[in-house]
């Protein structure tokens, strides 16, 4: 009865509880992702309110053979390159420069057990801001959001080869920043 | 399967993105290969961190109404819209040409035009032409004072009128003049009143219509492309061809009721939106950074801005 193509179909007729349900559903895995993206709390709930008013305002335009999630992703992966591109160079500059971020490959093997997770989160946090935006995204989709290679190729435009490229440099990355953290 | 084949597909298999074949080598290589089973460890432990990766995050309630409440906004100019549609499909249904309230505050200028025109005609030939105002005394309240007049000798009778029934005329064009007016205000309030709100509405999508062309643009503008790799212009284009129907549409409208600082800008805009909906979504640089010129030089997004 709310499979997603019925709550697509019904708020595709002005049923707003069909999509009241949609973004109940979505809302929370859109926030992770555009907060994955763009660092910032505030702006992610803004981008995410942006995100669900074009999805209703482009319900009719979504294929059938689509799936939800994956055009959602795509909306949202749109809002949050629009609000990165409109920053300026300078914020991202000091993001890269971060310190903390920097400072984290010359640190030792740090005790696990005594990690935070706070500190931990944050670390994740400030390596992902370290990524550039493709790496980011396509990192983001498949890590936190577990998105097959063909999902995150239609909601990036990226070909697989570029994504599984993208992806594996991202790894290599992450893995400088969080090693530390990591025990095997 | 060597190492490096194994190196090669490890991802992908920890993905579940490898073939079933490959898969079913990896894991045999795995099993006899130290290094290998190292590296697997080693990706396995990192993705358990990042699914321990915690943002923290909480939708506040706030969102939901927030949302609601702009696509209700949405919906009801959609309708109002698809309503003023419905309305110009019944009017061509009678074969006239657009009937719509545009059309209807047109006429009501014109008649208030030819209104004013037969008033100043009146004023300004009654004394060059008298036989003329004689006319107007068929008028329904032929004024009582002439009957005097008549008595006069004819010879006086072509200067006298000239003299006395202007003054007279003045008097009945004053009296029939609030009553004149009063009809085509009351005429002329119907008809402008509901096509100012009509007019606001298109107003209103005008200004959105405009305001999201100029977040493309800025959007174009804002590319990167100093490299000369291929970009990746999805959005921008779907974005772009949307916004090129809506212009159409609306830049028809504002000419057709007559606003021509808007059909200008709308004019002005289309070639761009044309130039980005043509674009291949892997656009080549210098097709890109060639509009993001155009756009900087022309300062389409400042003249958008100021209309």
């Amino acid at each position: 009865m709310n499979s997603s193509a019925d709550l697509v179909a019904r708020a595709c007729q002005g049923e707003q509880e069909a999509f009241r349900l949609i973004f109940e559903r979505y809302s929370r895995p859109i926030i992770s992702f555009i907060y994955d993206l763009v660092g910032d709390r505030e702006l992610a709930e803004d981008l995410t309110q942006e995100t669900f008013v074009r999805a209703h305002r482009g319900l009719k335009a979504l294929r059938e053979e689509a799936k939800l999630s994956t055009w959602l992703f795509g909306i949202a992966k749109n809002v949050a390159r629009e609000s990165l591109r409109s920053r300026t160079r300078q914020q991202q500059r000091v993001e890269l420069d971060d310190r903390t971020v920097l400072d984290l490959s010359d640190r030792g093997p740090a005790p696990v057990d005594q990690l935070l997770d706070r500190e931990l989160n944050g670390v994740i946090r400030r390596s992902l801001a370290a990524l550039d935006d493709d790496k980011r995204v396509v990192f983001t989709l498949k890590i936190f959001h577990q998105c097959s290679y063909e999902e995150i190729a239609e909601i990036t435009g990226f070909s697989i080869p570029k994504l599984k490229t993208d992806l594996h440099r991202a790894r290599i990355e992450m893995r400088r920043r969080i090693g530390p953290y990591v025990r095997v | 399967m060597k190492c490096n084949e194994c190196l090669n597909l490890i991802e992908q298999y920890i993905d579940g993105e490898a073939p079933e074949r490959d898969a079913e080598q990896v894991s045999a290589h795995l099993i006899t290969c130290g290094d290998c089973a190292q590296e697997f460890e080693m990706l396995t432990a990192e993705q358990e961190i990042y699914a321990c990766y915690d943002r923290e995050l909480e939708i506040p309630q706030s969102m939901w109404g927030a949302i609601a409440a702009r696509t209700a906004v949405e919906y009801g100019a959609i309708e109002a819209r698809s309503r003023s549609g419905a309305r110009q499909w019944l009017a061509g249904l009678f074969a006239l040409p657009r009937i719509g309230f545009a059309f209807s505050g047109a006429m009501a200028v014109l008649v208030v035009a030819v209104a004013v025109g037969v008033i100043y005609l009146r004023n300004h030939q009654e004394p060059n032409a008298p036989f003329i105002a004689g006319t107007n005394n068929v008028n329904p309240s032929p004024p009582p004072t002439k009957v005097p007049e008549q008595t006069n000798p004819p010879t006086e009778q072509t200067s006298k009128p000239l003299i006395s029934q202007s003054p007279i005329q003045g008097k009945t064009l004053k009296v029939n003049q609030p009553a004149r007016k009063k009809s085509v205000a009351g005429d002329q309030g119907g008809v402008l009143f509901t096509d100012a709100a009509y007019r606001d509405i298109e107003d209103r999508d005008t200004a959105s219509h405009l305001e999201q062309a100029q977040n493309l643009l800025l959007s174009i503008r804002n590319i990167k492309s100093d490299d000369d790799e291929e970009i990746d212009v999805t959005y921008e284009k779907s974005e772009s061809r949307r916004l090129l129907n809506e212009n159409i549409v609306l830049r028809r409208d504002a000419e057709m009721a007559g606003k021509f600082p808007a059909k200008s800008v709308l004019g002005s805009l289309e070639p761009f939106l044309i130039d980005i909906a043509n674009l291949p979504d892997k656009a080549p640089a210098p097709d890109v950074r060639q509009i993001k010129e155009r756009v900087q030089k022309t300062e389409i997004v400042a003249e958008l801005r100021g209309y």
